[in-house]
Parts: C-alpha cells; sequence; structure tokens
C-alpha cells in the first residue's frame, strides 16, 4: 500500500489478506480457548510429520547426529506463548503463565505426533505492556524410532546431547517445574531502621527472605512431585522492594521463583561409560557445557544488531 | 579420500585462488578449530564472500489498537536481505566457491536516516578438495549456511549436506492496550487472548515462510532452527519476528555410510 492508497480504499489484494488475517486469529482463538492447536499449525505439523513438507529442528548439527544415532527423529520447532495479565499477583501469574505455555505446547507435540519435546527454551519478548507478560517455550517435537506416538509427551528442558545422556543413564527428563511465592512484610516497629547501630544483621529482613525462599521452594517440590521425582538446573530469581505504607511505616514486598527441569531417576544406578578427557573443538557455545542459555526469559534476550 | 589431492584438482584450485586473489591468498573469518575441522571435512576456503545492502524501509500506516502483520516492512526485510545474500553469493560464484560457510548477517541502522537500514552477509566461500561438485544447491551454484565450520563438519557427518540458509521474516504491529483499561482494576490474573494470538498469528507466518523457502529448496529438513523476535529501531509495539535455519540433504554418495564415526559420548568436566 502506497502512501496515496488510503484516499481510493484498499485494493484486492490488501482485503484479501484481511480477511485471512481475520480468520485466522478467529481459529486461533477458539482453538486456545478450547485446549485445541490452531489448523494452521495442525497443517505444518501434519505435513513435516507425514514428510510432505520439510521437517524442522532446532538442533545444532552435533545434535543432530547424536539423536539420529539414538534414534530421535526430527518432526518439527514448535513453540507456545500465554501472555498473562498480573492483575492479582506478579509473582503467581509466573507460575501460572509458564504451566498454561507447558499445556499448549504439549498440545501441539501431540498434535505432531510426538513422544518428546526437547531443548525446550524458556522465552519473553521484551515488550512493555503494563503488568503483564508473555510466557513462550520454543522446542523441537522428536519421535523415537519403535515407539508409538505418545499420548503424554516429555517436555524436556534439556538440549539433544543431555537428553541423550540422561537416557543412557536411566534417567528421564520429565518437564518444568515452577515454585513461585511472594509476601508483603509490614515494620510496623520499625524494626529495619538500624542507623545506630554498627555491624548487625537485619533480622527482620532476613526472616522475611527465609521464609519466602522456603515457601518458593516448597511450592517447588510439590510441583515436582507430580512429574518426577527429581529436580536438575535450577534457576533462581528473587527481588525485594521497599515502600513506604501509612503513617510513614515501611513495607517490604520479597518474592522469589525457582524454575527447573524435572527428572525420573532410578536411584543408584550410573552412567555405562568411562569418563574420557577430551578438547572440545567447539567455539563458544559449546553443547557440551551447560544449559544456562536455556532459560533466558529472566534476563534480555535481544542482542543489538543480530539479525 | 586418498591422502594425495590428485593434481587436476590442485590445478583447480591453483587456478581458482589466483584468478579472485592475485596473491593466492586465502581470507576467511574461520577461528583455528574452525579452519581445522573444514579442511578434515575435506573442503578448503578460498575467500571471504561479502554482500551488503543499504535499503529504505517505506512507510506503513497501521491502527493503534489492532493485531497486524505490517507488510511493508516485512517485504523489505526480505527483499533487502536477499539482496545482501544474493550478492554475496555472486561473490561466490565468481570465486568458483561450492558453498559458503559460517554466514552471518547482520542488520544494523544508520544512525542520519531512521529509515534507512543496512544489512551485511559475510561468509567463507569453499571448495571441494577434490572437485567433487555434487555439494552445490540444487541451481548449480554454491550452497549457503550459517553453520560454522565445526558445525559443518558434524552436519556432514550426521549423513547430512547444507543446501541454503531459509528464513521467514514477519514484521507485526501489535494492539497497544484498550482492552486493558477495563481489566487493570480487576484483581485477578488473566490470559490476553488477542495479544496471545498476534503471538501466534505472527510467528506461524515467520515460520510458515521459512518452511517454504525450504521446499523451495528442495531440502529434506531445516536444521539449526532459531525463532527470535528483533525491533530494528522501530516504534514500541512493532515487532519482527524471525526464523532462521538451514536447509539440509540427506548426503548420497559424498560421503559413504561406513566412513560416518559412531558418536563418542562425553561428560565434560570443564563448568
Amino acid at each position: 500500500m502506497g502512501i496515496f492508497d488510503i484516499f481510493s480504499g484498499p485494493d484486492a489484494d490488501t482485503v484479501a489478506r484481511r480477511a485471512a488475517h481475520d480468520e485466522r486469529i478467529a481459529d486461533i482463538e477458539e482453538s486456545l480457548r478450547n485446549g485445541g492447536v490452531p489448523a494452521a499449525i495442525k497443517d505444518r505439523l501434519e505435513g513435516a510429520r507425514s514428510g510432505r513438507r520439510p521437517w524442522t529442528a532446532t538442533l545444532r548439527p552435533a545434535e543432530l547426529l547424536i539423536a539420529r544415532s539414538h534414534g530421535l527423529k526430527p518432526i518439527a520447532a514448535i513453540s507456545a506463548t500465554c501472555w498473562l495479565h498480573y492483575g492479582w499477583s506478579w509473582t503467581n501469574g509466573h507460575s501460572e503463565g509458564w504451566n498454561m505455555a507447558l499445556s499448549r505446547m504439549r498440545e501441539e507435540a501431540l498434535a505432531a505426533g510426538a513422544n518428546a519435546v526437547l531443548d525446550v527454551k524458556m522465552r519473553t519478548i521484551p515488550l512493555d505492556v503494563e503488568n503483564s507478560m508473555d510466557f513462550t517455550l520454543v522446542g523441537t517435537a522428536v519421535h523415537v524410532e519403535g515407539l508409538p506416538p505418545s499420548r503424554e509427551p516429555i517436555i524436556a528442558t534439556v538440549p539433544a546431547l543431555e537428553f541423550v545422556k540422561l537416557l543412557e543413564a536411566d534417567v528421564v527428563p520429565t518437564g518444568i517445574a515452577i515454585g513461585a511465592y511472594y509476601e508483603w512484610m509490614n515494620d510496623w516497629l520499625n524494626n529495619t531502621n538500624l542507623t545506630w547501630m554498627g555491624n548487625i544483621e537485619s533480622e527482620r529482613l532476613s526472616q522475611l527472605w527465609e521464609h519466602v525462599r522456603q515457601r518458593a521452594h516448597q511450592n517447588l517440590r510439590t510441583n515436582a512431585r507430580a512429574q518426577g521425582n527429581g529436580v536438575l538446573a535450577h534457576l533462581n530469581f528473587s527481588e525485594m522492594f521497599e515502600r513506604e505504607g501509612q503513617n510513614k511505616q515501611k513495607q517490604y514486598l520479597a518474592r522469589h521463583i525457582v524454575v527447573a527441569t524435572t527428572v525420573d531417576a532410578k536411584r543408584g544406578t550410573t552412567i555405562p561409560h568411562e569418563v574420557r578427557m577430551v578438547v572440545d573443538m567447539h567455539a563458544g557455545r559449546s553443547p557440551l557445557v551447560g544449559t544456562a542459555q536455556h532459560h533466558q526469559s529472566y534476563a534480555s534476550n535481544e542482542s543489538e544488531g543480530a539479525i | 579420500m586418498t591422502d594425495e589431492m590428485p593434481a587436476h584438482a590442485k590445478d583447480r584450485l591453483k587456478g581458482l585462488r589466483s584468478s579472485a586473489h592475485a596473491t593466492g591468498v586465502f581470507t576467511s573469518d574461520f577461528s583455528v578449530n574452525e579452519f581445522l575441522l573444514v579442511r578434515k571435512a575435506g573442503f578448503e576456503p578460498i575467500g571471504l564472500c561479502v554482500g551488503t545492502c543499504v535499503y529504505h524501509v517505506g512507510i506503513q500506516y497501521r491502527s493503534w489498537s489492532k493485531n497486524q502483520e505490517l507488510d511493508v516492512l516485512s517485504k523489505a526485510m526480505y527483499h533487502a536481505r536477499e539482496l545482501a545474500m544474493s550478492r554475496m553469493r555472486a561473490e561466490a560464484t565468481a570465486m568458483g566457491a561450492d558453498g559458503i560457510v559460517g554466514v552471518k548477517l547482520t542488520i544494523k541502522r544508520l544512525e542520519w536516516d531512521e529509515h534507512l537500514l543496512e544489512f551485511i552477509a559475510i561468509g567463507t566461500g569453499v571448495v571441494h578438495g577434490e572437485g567433487h561438485t555434487g555439494f552445490r544447491a540444487h541451481d548449480g551454484g554454491p550452497f549457503t549456511s550459517d553453520l560454522s565450520g565445526q558445525d559443518f563438519w558434524s552436519l556432514l557427518h550426521s549423513g547430512y549436506r547444507p543446501v541454503e540458509m531459509v528464513m521467514g521474516s514477519c514484521v507485526y504491529h501489535v494492539a497497544h492496550r484498550g482492552i486493558l483499561a477495563g481489566l487493570a482494576s480487576v484483581g485477578q490474573n488473566v490470559e490476553l487472548e488477542n495479544y496471545t494470538s498476534a503471538m501466534y498469528e505472527a510467528r506461524e507466518i515467520a515460520i510458515d515462510r521459512m518452511q517454504y523457502e525450504a521446499e523451495a529448496a528442495k531440502a529434506e529438513g531445516v536444521v539449526g532452527v532459531d525463532i527470535h523476535e528483533g525491533s530494528h529501531g522501530w516504534q514500541t509495539h512493532v515487532i519482527e519476528f524471525f526464523a532462521i535455519g538451514t536447509a539440509v540433504l540427506p548426503l548420497a554418495e559424498e560421503i559413504a555410510p561406513e566412513k560416518i564415526p559412531n558418536p563418542v559420548m562425553v561428560l565434560s568436566v570443564n563448568d
């Protein structure tokens, strides 16, 4: 549409595009509300599963190699989003948001005929919309050779290499567990004012932190128990704020969020391989090293100048 | 692979190098590991290939409160990238390269004009050491790939070869609040459905376009897919959804399957 076209009204192409947009949006909203997968996505996943269209995978080539040698066939890169407005609680919203995104990702994995989703990354788009945030997951749906499509696909936040390493050690990564907790504290007696006290612990604030962290981890355990018997690779996020309430008395908000990969591990089994020392030829982001970059939603994922 | 390179291949390489670079020097942006692994894969670097494009992005009107794709911007991002990529590829073709590895595609904003964007595609042109032409893309030109030298080696040893860097772009305007106004006072957490569906639509358009490019390149699959969002100095609610990856095909006769080693599992003792 050029600059003068706004006077002559939309052309046929624009009209068709708008109609397609309205139809797509209606379908997406309808599907998500009913816990289903939008038609366009379903069609793409079906095409990739049947081989009618190319498969897609977020895996790097080294991961593709290990996936193939262990009978994992990539089907499609899948994703899920929940954009949540936290009118009630920011902290609890994080638990709700991720859990909603997880269940949507599970639906997409089902539609792709997958047994598991690997390499699941937690992401957030840096778009500042008041009191809200999006919870986005991106990963690769895979089919495990010799197994029928699963009714309950595994969501694994580890890269393919680590997924295989875990499986070889008889450990199954099963999902994501979230523990979130916050608490307000009113400092009625001005106990946090320690101006003339010299070196001394601020006991009220220590207690607040202790309590909030313990409760968050308690929530994490409850959430994890439904999915497996252990968690790995913690991500911790915490914040504390001070504000002045009525009568100039201080109020403190402490919040703590823990996110972790849940695993189902048989106790007492060790890896069947010898550990060997090797030189890693990868530059920079070696898939051998950690999963830190996988949970980047609590730091900006926007890199200046990159595509 | 024989230890001795055949004479005709040597001649060909010598010719290629001297025609592109009178000094017989090859240029690359490889690290040491990358260089060694590309050579181990049977390829020789011949020269850096660069393509640039300075693009003036047009104006598009959008309604403040509506989710919509900004097709003028989508087309601009596509067209400019295409120009930069094809110029880089033309340079590689002139050098006689069989492919380009480690392509980096970057976008810069030129500071004196907010509508001007500079696109740069840069990668290292390589030739097969034995003059095998089976690695070229479906149109007979050099393959392109954003995989590093290490990834290139790994890909070949997982039984695939790169064909083409494929991408899909969708520049999208996410509606401003308005529907939010009524919610702000309500003391509960609710999903903002129209924001969620905006994300779904924009992302789906980008992924679908990428997959379409892979189909056009007659690929079997796409590895290293990255789906991300960027804002190139646009107003806050305008976001580019970008899907990028390398389209691949299975190796037919280029590397015999028995030459592909079994992977060795390693537990890294680095942290």
